[in-house]
C-alpha cells in the first residue's frame, strides 16, 4: 500500500507542475462556463443592474420567493414528481431484475434493450407520444397527472437500470441465491433478504442521478401538465417575463439544489471507487 | 454455459409447481413500459404514416413534411445548430482536456469539479442566465453599448445565432466530461518514442494521438449531435415556439395554440426518432471500437 502511493507520488511529480498555458486555458474556459451562473447570483442580490456595476445590494428578491406560497406549491410538487416515480421506477425495476436474474436470463436484453430506448429518446418525444395516445380517450388513462408519472418513471428508466445492473455485476447476486437455495432458503426470500441489502448502496447514487434529472425537467413536465401542475421549472418559466429579479432567485435555489444532489453523488461515486480499489 | 445451466435446472423444482409464479414479478415492469414507452411510439409512428388529408396509409404527411418551407427550415436548422454547437463543443473539449491531462491532480479535480457542476445548468435556468447577460438590456449588451463593442452591443439572443451561443455553452461540460477518461490512454513513452525519432510536436498529435483517440472524440461527437438535437428546454424557453427547430415544431403541433395535427407532427417526429437512432448506432459502434483498442494495448 505505501510503496504503491510512494511510486505514485513519484509518477505523478513530472506533471505536478501545471504548465502556464494549460494554467490559462483551464481558467478561461472555467470562466466562461461559471459566468452566466455568477452574473445571476449577482443579479438576484441587487436592486438594478443597468449600469456597469450592480447597485443597491438587497435581499428583497429571495424574501419574496420564500414568502410566495406558488413557489413553494411547486417545490412541493417537483419533491413529489421526484419522489414518487423515481420510487416506482426502483420497485419495477427490482422485481423485474428479480426475474432476470432467478428465472429466465434471456429476459435481460429485452429489458436492456427497452431501458435504453429513453435514453437514446430523450423527452421531446417521449411526451408528444404520451399524450397523442391518452389524450382525449376519456378514460382514467388521460388524466394528466397518470400520464406525467408514467413519463418520469421511464424518463429514469436508464439511470436507475444502469445503476441496479452494475451493482448486481459486482455481487454476483446468482451465486448469492444459489447459495441461499442450498441452505433452504426459498429463491425470492433469497432475493430479497440476501441480494437486496448488498446493492442497496450502488441503487442509491443512481437514484439520487435520477432526482437530479427530474428536478431539473422543463419538457415533460410543460408538455403533459403545463400550468395544471406547475414544477419548478415551469413556474420560473411562467415568471421569466413578469419578474427577472425573482426569477434570478429561483434559478440561483435550482441550482443549489442540483448541485448539492451532483456534489452528494460524486462524493459517494468516489468513496465507493476508493473502496474497490483497496 | 455451465453456470448458466445450473440455476436453470434449479429453478425446475419451483417452476414444476407454480410455472408462472416466476414470471409475475415481471409484469408490473412490462405494463408500464409498453404503456408508456412502446405504445406511445407505436402511436408516433403510426400517426405518421396516416395521410393527413386522405386518411389513407401512405407517405402524404413525409411528402409533405419535406416540401413545406418551414418544415424543411425546422430540420436544417436542427442540423445546422447540431453541427456546428458539437464540432465547436468538441475543438474546446479536446484542447482542455488535453491541458487538464498535463496538469497536476489539484488543477485536474478542481477543473472537473467545476465541470460537472456546470453541466447542469442547462435548460430554462441557462437561458434565463443568457437573457440576463446578452439580451435586450443585458449586462454584457448594456457593457458593449458603454465601450463601443459592437459584437456585445447588437448581439441578437433571440435568433438563431443566439441559440447557437447557448448551445455551444452546454455542451462544452459534457464534451469535456465524455473526452477526458480518453486522454489517460495516451502512453507517456509515446512521447519520448517520438521525441528520439525526431518528430515534431504536429506530427506527435496529428499521426499519434489524435488517430488513437479517434473512437473516442467520434463517439463524443455524436452524443453532443444528438443532444443538441433533441434539446427542447433551452430553446423554447428563450424563442417560444418563433424559430424553425424540429423539437419546437414537433411540439407546436401536439400542444399548440392552434389545431392539433397528429399526422404532421408524427411525420416530423419519425424524423427526429431516425436521426437520433443513427446517432445511436454511431456512438455504440464507435464505443465497441475504443474498448477494442484499448484491450489490445
Amino acid at each position: 500500500m505505501s510503496a504503491n502511493a510512494k511510486a505514485k507520488a513519484k509518477a505523478a511529480k513530472p506533471g505536478k507542475k501545471t504548465p502556464l498555458a494549460a494554467k490559462i486555458f483551464l481558467g478561461l474556459v472555467a470562466l466562461y462556463l461559471l459566468i452566466p451562473f455568477v452574473t445571476t447570483l449577482v443579479y438576484s442580490l441587487f436592486v438594478e443592474w443597468t449600469d456597469v456595476l450592480p447597485s443597491g445590494f438587497t435581499l428583497r428578491n429571495y424574501a419574496e420567493l420564500f414568502t410566495n406560497a406558488t413557489f413553494w406549491l411547486s417545490i412541493g410538487r417537483t419533491l413529489i414528481l421526484c419522489l414518487v416515480s423515481v420510487v416506482i421506477t426502483i420497485v419495477l425495476l427490482l422485481l423485474a431484475m428479480y426475474v432476470v436474474v432467478a428465472v429466465n436470463r434471456r429476459l435481460g436484453r429485452f429489458m436492456q434493450f427497452v431501458c435504453m430506448i429513453p435514453y437514446a429518446l430523450q423527452g421531446v418525444i417521449l411526451s408528444i407520444g404520451i399524450i397523442s395516445l391518452y389524450t382525449g380517450t376519456g378514460t382514467v388513462l388521460s388524466n394528466r397527472m397518470l400520464m406525467l408519472f408514467g413519463a418520469y418513471t421511464i424518463l429514469v428508466l436508464p439511470y436507475i437500470y444502469q445503476g441496479i445492473r452494475n451493482a448486481l455485476n459486482a455481487i454476483d447476486a446468482n451465486m448469492l441465491i444459489q447459495a441461499a437455495e442450498m441452505l433452504g432458503c426459498g429463491r425470492f426470500r433469497a432475493y430479497v433478504q440476501v441480494v437486496l441489502p448488498n446493492i442497496i448502496s450502488g441503487i442509491l447514487v443512481s437514484s439520487l442521478l435520477a432526482e437530479s434529472i427530474v428536478f431539473g425537467d422543463f419538457v415533460l413536465a410543460n408538455n403533459i401538465a403545463g400550468t395544471n401542475y406547475q414544477n419548478i421549472q415551469v413556474f420560473l418559466q411562467a415568471n421569466m417575463a413578469r419578474s427577472s429579479g425573482l426569477s434570478s432567485a429561483i434559478v440561483v435555489i435550482i441550482f443549489l439544489v442540483v448541485g448539492a444532489v451532483t456534489a452528494t453523488v460524486l462524493k459517494l461515486q468516489s468513496g465507493t471507487q476508493k473502496s474497490q480499489k483497496e | 454455459m455451465a453456470a448458466s445451466e445450473r440455476p436453470a435446472h434449479a429453478g425446475k423444482a419451483g417452476a414444476k409447481r407454480r410455472p408462472w409464479v416466476g414470471y409475475a414479478a415481471f409484469l408490473p415492469f412490462l405494463i408500464v413500459v409498453i404503456g408508456y414507452e412502446l405504445l406511445p411510439l407505436a402511436q408516433l409512428v403510426v400517426n405518421a404514416f396516416i395521410g393527413k388529408e386522405s386518411g389513407s396509409f401512405g407517405l402524404e404527411n413525409f411528402i409533405k413534411v419535406f416540401t413545406t418551407p418551414l418544415y424543411q427550415q425546422s430540420i436544417v436548422n436542427s442540423l445546422w445548430i447540431s453541427v456546428i454547437s458539437a464540432i465547436v463543443g468538441i475543438v474546446v473539449a479536446f484542447l482542455a482536456a488535453r491541458f487538464a491531462y498535463e496538469s497536476s491532480a489539484r488543477v485536474r479535480n478542481a477543473f472537473t469539479m467545476v465541470l460537472n457542476m456546470m453541466s447542469n445548468f442547462s435548460g430554462v435556468p441557462l437561458a434565463f442566465a443568457f437573457m440576463i447577460l446578452m439580451g435586450n438590456s443585458g449586462v454584457l449588451t448594456l457593457l458593449g453599448q458603454r465601450f463601443g463593442i459592437p459584437f456585445l452591443a447588437d448581439f441578437d439572443l433571440y435568433t438563431g445565432q443566439g441559440l447557437l451561443v447557448l448551445y455551444i455553452y452546454f455542451q462544452i461540460p459534457l464534451a469535456t466530461l465524455l473526452l477526458l477518461p480518453a486522454f489517460s490512454g495516451i502512453r507517456k513513452e509515446w512521447r519520448e518514442a517520438a521525441v528520439i525519432l525526431k518528430a515534431s510536436p504536429a506530427v506527435y498529435w496529428f499521426k499519434i494521438v489524435i488517430p488513437n483517440l479517434m473512437p473516442s472524440i467520434l463517439g463524443t461527437l455524436s452524443v453532443l449531435f444528438s443532444n443538441a438535437l433533441a434539446a427542447y428546454a433551452t430553446a423554447y424557453a428563450v424563442v417560444m415556439n418563433n424559430y424553425a427547430l424540429l423539437p419546437l415544431q414537433i411540439t407546436s403541433k401536439f400542444k399548440g395554440d392552434v389545431q392539433i395535427d397528429n399526422a404532421t407532427g408524427g411525420a416530423l417526429a419519425v424524423v427526429l426518432i431516425l436521426l437520433m437512432v443513427a446517432c445511436t448506432l454511431i456512438n455504440n459502434y464507435f464505443t465497441k471500437r475504443a474498448s477494442k483498442g484499448r484491450e489490445i494495448v
